[in-house]
């Protein structure tokens, strides 16, 4: 029998049996819908760690303090180890000191609660910061504690609204002093700088910061950036010493960590979800396989006769071997189409309650792939069943 | 050489039940020529349904030497024989076997499908034979939609559609009232006087009549 005719019975008896079929496909299409919405869902969270990390120089290294016990025991960073490492540590080639704490902020009637950054010159390189107007803080402002402020944008965009052009010059009020804003940042979304978010927040001199924002009881941190990635662990060891060489025993109170292990890190992890979904996916998938394969074989039960029929008229087993298995794959092809049809269709919504996913061509294919070799592989099985029957056995089948 | 067409000589069949072995084909023999328009005549269980089976190449014998058309179909195998069940014979059965989803044109057409031909081509010899059956006006429906004795001619339309050699057929009026049957039997003697060899089963002697031969079964053995 020629292939056309093999796929125009096939579809003869699959209009005959819609509301079977389609429940025979409910499995593929389950699965395939998993498998895109898996690799999509994978996808969107990749893409949300790689986002995060934009602003983040793979060979940024920062000191974290805080580690220790609290009370007079404790040690805190100040500009000497800035210093220090600017002159001692050889791999680092940009050195910061930042502080946060919260403070009101106000222009005219205004007013937010914010995060406010304390920080020196080198942080906006090291961060990745960029200026839609104005400058950064500087290290003469710094030096002579003026009080000047670096809007985020979000910032901006509440006091200036669209025109945050003008926010250069106007004066601001943070904790009840006036400063007077130099610079408004380019938006970053979301950051990785640690304990900020750059758009939401306010920039100002370390110095400034320290005596009339923060209190006594905020720990600096240190961020620094090695000359390029391979001098990250000698610039983690140069740091490393020199904390030792001011602290000694309390140098265990700082907790240097960097950035490229952040981010392969949550890369990892990210990849180990996509996995895990993955296999979940899969399972879903040999589950569907084995509904047509049972499926498959009750049909071929109820058609013994019709197979019986068929070799009484001459069907040879490739014949009816290709009808059966033609037949699951058709379901199964179908099934997978079905399944990437209503992906597309729960991605949106998926998106809508902040489930990121971002669909490939590469989901869609393997979905399709995946249910069109299910189909196949547990096809097979029952259709060699059907091929090999005994005519007259078939034939008198009740 | 003659003309025969179906040769058996000492076929024997049995079936293994548990230890006890069921013998339904004892040493049968038997001779067909073409044109000739032969009865099996015989009560149930006498043997008769496995001998058309195993002339229709759907059963295999135990032993005993076989030949349609002077071809050895013991040594056939099974794709062998489902090309000599496409090319040489034409079945036609008590429970006419008609494929219940489609129509009866694609029924009649299956059997050169089968063969290869494509659709238009088989469609159109189809049409042909159903006409020649009476069936013109019916070719788009289903089994279901046909009555027993149309679903006969269907099935006696699709038997014919390949230009068999033999014609079989297995107690073709048995599911069918005395009207349609009858009809059935005048149409067999009407395909016989076009040249047809026909060999059919029954157990009804009225029916064995209007063939030309009767050959009697009874417990697996022929009384000519």
């Amino acid at each position: 029998m020629n292939l056309i005719e093999i796929l125009r019975s096939i579809f003869i008896n699959i209009k005959g049996n819609k509301s079977k079929v389609f429940l025979t496909t409910l499995g593929i299409i389950v699965g395939s819908l998993t498998i895109v919405l898996v690799l999509a869902i994978g996808q969107g969270s990749q893409a949300s760690v790689e986002e995060q990390f934009t602003s983040l120089n793979v060979g940024t290294i920062q000191i974290m303090s805080g580690f220790g016990r609290p009370g007079p025991g404790m040690v805190k960073l100040s500009m000497e180890e800035v210093e220090a490492i600017k002159e001692e540590a050889p791999s680092i080639d940009k050195v910061a000191i930042m502080i946060n704490g919260r403070a009101d902020v106000n222009y005219y009637n205004l007013s937010n609660s914010t995060t406010v950054g304390g920080v020196t010159e080198d942080l906006m390189e090291i961060n990745n910061l960029k200026l839609e107007y104005g400058d950064f803080i500087s290290a003469e402002n710094n030096e002579y504690a003026d009080r000047v402020a670096v809007l985020g944008v979000d910032i901006a965009e509440l006091f200036f609204e669209e025109d945050i052009s003008e926010a250069i010059g106007s004066r601001i009020t943070i904790s009840g002093k006036r400063y007077e804003i130099i610079g408004v940042l380019k938006r970053l979304g979301d950051s990785q700088m640690r304990g900020i978010t750059p758009d939401e927040s306010v920039f100002v001199p370390y110095s400034v910061a320290q005596r009339y924002i923060v209190g006594n009881n905020t720990n600096p941190n240190i961020i620094a950036l090695a000359k390029d990635i391979n001098n990250v662990s000698t610039g983690i060891e140069e740091m490393e010493n020199i904390l030792y060489d001011t602290f000694k025993d309390k140098s265990e109170q700082f907790m240097i960590v960097d950035a490229g292990s952040r981010l392969e890190s949550a890369k990892a992890s990210a990849r180990v979800m996509t996995l895990m979904l993955f296999s979940v996916a899969i399972v879903v998938l040999i589950v569907g396989g084995i509904g047509i394969m049972n499926v498959l074989f009750v049909s071929v039960k109820e058609r013994t006769r019709e197979i019986g029929i068929m070799k009484a008229i001459g069907a040879r087993k490739k014949d009816i071997l290709l009808m059966f298995l033609f037949e699951a794959i058709i379901i199964s092809a179908v099934g997978g189409i079905l399944g990437i049809a209503s992906s597309t269709l729960a991605m949106p919504i998926m998106n809508y309650f902040e489930v990121r996913v971002v669909p490939t061509s590469f989901g869609y294919l393997l979905a399709f792939g995946f249910s069109v070799v299910t189909g196949t592989f547990f096809g097979y099985y029952p259709a060699s069943k059907a091929a090999s029957l005994n005519p007259i056995d078939a034939l008198n089948y009740e | 050489m003659d003309n025969k067409l179906i040769y058996m000589k000492d076929i024997v069949k049995y079936y293994k039940m548990g230890k006890s072995t069921l013998t339904v084909l004892d040493k049968v023999s038997l001779e067909i020529q073409e044109g000739e328009f032969v009865a099996v005549l015989g009560p149930s269980g006498s043997g008769k349904s496995t001998l058309m089976n195993i002339i229709g190449c759907i059963d295999v014998a135990n032993s005993g030497e076989f030949s349609l058309v002077d071809e050895d179909m013991m040594k056939k195998n099974e794709d062998q024989l489902a090309y000599i069940r496409n090319r040489v014979l034409g079945f036609i059965f008590q429970r006419f076997n008609l494929l219940p989803k489609y129509k009866a044109i694609h029924n009649v057409a299956f059997p050169l499908l089968l063969r290869g031909y494509n659709k238009e081509k088989a469609y159109s010899r189809a049409s042909e034979l159903l006409e020649k059956v009476g069936l013109g006006d019916r070719m788009d429906h289903k089994p279901t939609e046909l009555s027993g004795g149309q679903q006969q001619r269907v099935s006696i339309a699709r038997a014919l559609v390949g230009d068999p050699k033999i014609l079989l057929a297995d107690e073709p009026t048995g599911a069918l009232d005395s009207k349609s049957g009858g009809e059935i039997m005048d149409l067999f003697m009407q395909l016989n006087d076009e040249g047809n060899t026909i060999v059919l089963i029954t157990h009804d002697l009225q029916i064995a009549q209007k063939a030309h031969r009767i050959i009697r079964v009874k417990d697996g053995k022929i009384y000519a």
